[in-house]
């Protein structure tokens, strides 16, 4: 299997490190409850087609990438800057910027 | 004053390995000539978020060169300003405190570290120096996709290398953490052997 890092270009998925599904979104600690941590920390789906996942491409740029991959064929249809990822998300779907 | 005898002394990251001379195949011209490059300037250059634009006119204002696009590196002679990762950037230049005061020229737009003792840096050229190199990373190294301003940040030999190609002669240069100097060699060693290595020592 190889990964199209948006810097690097294609490279070996031996440079890079997995970390997992890409979804979840930390709730915010003081306010969350215990269901919800637990919801975050604990529970995935673990889906036969397309998931977006977190990788590290530790031996190269050393950037956090979310891949979206097929997990029956491990084609890998995208792969996007997590940092800019996050950065989307950080806006609202309304469009207002929630906090940083 | 009297200068006050020590046993310590500055010691090149290759001294211990590259030993001058012809090693491996004997027939022939040597297929590689590996080079230790001692003594460089080396920055480690981070942009602060925001300030990209006025990093690049630092930049251009000192080298006269623009800030490589991701996997480029340009040079102006033996300075050069290297690509190493998003906002990231190494500065070169040939001799040791060239770059003496930098962090302090890009004061609020980029954190810098000097890397000249951190890395050790090799060039490798000659007709198989690609031939070798290939031998170690997974990267496509042919001239379609790899040529002169072209870097690589990967790995050879589970060893972490950043390696940056000059001119098509083909002259690569390859920078490895100062530590991992003799790992790296003992690789080089091996895969230079078959196409005969002349290794020159300053």
């Amino acid at each position: 299997m190889r990964i199209r890092c948006p810097y690097c270009g294609e490279r070996d998925n031996g440079e890079f490190s997995y970390l997992g599904d890409a979804a979840p979104v930390r709730p915010d600690g003081m306010e969350a409850s215990p269901q919800a941590m637990h919801d975050y920390v604990y529970l995935r789906d673990n889906r036969a087609g397309e998931i977006r996942e977190l990788w590290y491409h530790g031996a190269g740029c050393r950037a956090w990438l979310v891949v979206t991959r097929d997990t029956r064929t491990h084609t890998v249809a995208d792969v996007q800057p997590a940092r800019d990822v996050a950065k989307a998300r950080a806006v609202t779907p309304a469009g207002s910027a929630s906090h940083a | 004053m009297a200068e006050h005898a020590t046993l310590w002394r500055p010691r090149g990251a290759w001294d211990l390995y590259a030993h001058a001379g012809r090693h491996g195949r004997s027939e022939g011209p040597a297929g590689v000539t590996a080079t230790p490059r001692e003594g460089l300037a080396l920055m480690s250059v981070t942009a602060v978020d925001g300030a990209e634009e006025r990093l690049a006119a630092a930049l251009r204002d000192r080298f006269g060169l623009s800030l490589p696009e991701p996997g480029g590196a340009l040079f102006s002679g033996e300075t050069g300003l290297i690509w190493s990762g998003p906002g990231q950037w190494l500065a070169l230049a040939p001799t040791r405190g060239d770059l003496d005061g930098f962090g302090e020229t890009l004061k609020g737009l980029a954190a810098v570290a000097d890397q000249s003792d951190g890395r050790a840096v090799l060039r490798l050229s000659g007709p198989d120096a690609r031939r070798v190199l290939e031998k170690g990373v997974s990267v496509d190294l042919h001239p379609r996709a790899f040529g002169p301003g072209h870097t690589a940040v990967t790995a050879v030999a589970h060893i972490g290398v950043q390696l940056w190609q000059r001119d098509d002669a083909p002259t690569y240069e390859i920078a490895v953490a100062r530590s991992f100097a003799g790992s790296l060699w003992s690789w080089l060693e091996e895969a230079a052997a078959e196409f005969g290595c002349e290794v020159r020592v300053a």
